[in-house]
């Protein structure tokens, strides 16, 4: 991955971004609510279109979901009428696999979220956690070079969301992709996050581009760093500068 | 205290119903429909003319009727009308359905005329029916045909239309062509829609089948019941009767084992 830079306005809902991500680097995207960040995702997968600028990839411009890009959804987007394994198989499948490439490769990746002896449960036997768990897998089949995760705990409870977040860590450091992981909980975009980008504003825009400099492989020991403290600290003062504001117009 | 008053409360309930067979589901079941033939018979016997049904008639020329060659060979000749009719109305409704369901063209187009023909009750187009197709079994083919296939259409056009726009964004997102996307996700996500316009087409392919056979005079169950109901032979009608009953429910058992047994999933959304 070469790296992408893109400017956009989409009804104004967000305008003039202009960056550029890294090989196997992890940009975590924060925000308000409303302010874009899902839509910016969506036109990074060419699920919806720029109305202006544009994104690329490996120097291709992406009008439409391109290979070796794969999306994890907040609301998990499986399937109910097919199994956990069959849901895992999906992109894979889709990408062209033959019956003998899925049998051997889906196990693999059932096994690394943890869902194994669950292959044949339908989604709504098992709880959001591992709901959750199976749309990752089912992007992670694929074997992306790039990973664009949309909120992905954001509908499932703290606790479960705690765990995810650390899982999601072990799983990356196992197989490093490129990620963009799109959250509004600023404790998990500077734990996840190389770089946390700020998006504010109306239409929104990159407020500013945090370096999170926290030595990897992070884990839960990695909340008690001084360090964290402070650079979460930092995103919350330059998210909470817009959120005092907006409540202001609000009560005007 | 609440495990308590919940364990008070509970436990005489079922003690009385567990003191009694009386009223169990099966008994219960099973004496009502004693009592209600009993009636029949009682009735028939005291007030009606020799040739009327009666159970104990019907018992008598059961299985005389049952091994029929021509009975046999009029409930085959229903019997298949329905299904063949069904079959067809299912692979154009649904295609017809999914076509509306998906392309906004199509659905502004047809709405009002797939809406209308639903409505339209099918015995009143079945003179016309017999002079575009003769007083045949294609006729009745046709019947089945208009009967049941504008409940499909319109349940796979519902179907095709609730699909959530998740499953569709997904799809999108790995990439899959416009017929994978018909096959992996508007036609399962459609399942239970189509089951239910199944069912109700099944019980409109067999009323209109029945009604052709009277209209048109060919063999099957319907002309079996009429022409022995002018004969005077009634028991023998009956037994028509209770066989088409029977696929009936049937039918209906089918659809709901099906959807039991292969859409776990789609009693829990």
């Amino acid at each position: 991955m070469s790296g992408a830079g893109k400017r956009f306005s989409k009804l104004q809902v967000f305008s003039d971004v202009e960056l550029e991500v890294g090989e196997r680097e992890v940009l975590a995207i924060i925000g308000p609510s409303g302010c874009g960040k899902t839509t910016l995702l969506r036109c990074m997968n060419g699920l919806i279109p720029l109305t202006e600028g544009e994104i690329t990839m490996e120097g291709e411009a992406i009008t439409s979901p391109r290979e070796g890009v794969a999306m994890v959804f907040q609301h998990f987007g499986l399937f109910p009428w097919k199994t956990v394994f069959n849901n895992v198989a999906y992109g894979l499948k889709l990408a062209g696999a033959t019956r003998a490439q899925i049998d051997e490769k889906i196990p693999e990746y059932i096994k690394l979220v943890g869902l194994s002896g669950f292959e044949h449960y339908y989604p709504y036997q098992i709880s959001g956690g591992m709901q959750q768990r199976c749309g990752l897998a089912r992007a992670l089949a694929v074997e992306p070079r790039v990973l664009l995760m949309d909120e992905p705990f954001g509908a499932v409870d703290a606790q479960t969301r705690e765990i995810l977040q650390f899982e999601m860590l072990r799983i990356w450091e196992s197989r490093p992709t490129t990620m963009v992981f799109v959250t509004h909980a600023i404790d998990e975009a500077v734990l996840m996050g190389d770089r946390v980008l700020v998006l504010k504003g109306r239409p929104s825009t990159v407020h500013e581009i945090v370096e999170v400099d926290l030595p990897r492989p992070r884990n839960r020991a990695t909340l008690l760093l001084p360090r964290f403290a402070e650079l979460r600290e930092h995103v919350w003062n330059t998210l909470m500068a817009d959120a005092r504001q907006a409540e202001l117009e609000v009560i005007r | 205290m609440t495990a308590q008053t919940v364990a008070a409360a509970r436990s005489p309930v079922p003690d009385a119903e567990r003191s009694s067979w009386v009223t169990s589901p099966l008994f219960l079941k099973i004496a009502a429909g004693i009592v209600l033939l009993l009636i029949w018979e009682g009735v028939v016997r005291a007030f009606a003319p020799g040739y009327v049904a009666k159970p104990s008639g019907i018992v008598r020329v059961f299985a005389a009727v049952i091994s029929d060659r021509q009975f046999l060979s009029a409930a085959g000749q229903t019997l298949s009308a329905v299904l063949i009719g069904l079959l067809i109305s299912i692979v154009f409704g649904t295609a017809v359905g999914f076509a509306m369901g998906r392309i906004n063209v199509v659905e502004r187009g047809l709405r009002y005329y797939v809406n209308s023909l639903f409505a339209t009750p099918m015995i009143a187009i079945l003179p016309l029916v017999t002079l575009w197709f003769g007083y045949n079994a294609d006729a009745r083919l046709a019947v089945v045909v208009f009967a049941a296939f504008f409940s499909i259409s319109t349940n796979a056009c519902d179907g095709a239309r609730s699909v959530p726009l998740e499953y569709l964004e997904v799809a999108q997102s790995f990439r899959a062509r416009p017929f994978q996307t018909l096959f992996d996700i508007i036609f399962p996500s459609s399942l239970p829609y189509l089951l239910a316009g199944l069912r109700l087409a099944a019980g409109r392919a067999l009323v209109g089948a029945v009604v052709a056979e009277f209209f048109v005079s060919i063999p099957g169950l319907g002309y079996y019941i009429l022409y022995n109901s002018r004969t005077f032979k009634h028991n023998e009608a009956f037994i028509a009767v209770i066989v088409l009953v029977a696929v009936g429910v049937s039918f209906e058992a089918l659809i709901n084992w099906l959807t039991r047994r292969y859409l776990p999933w789609a009693r829990r959304d």
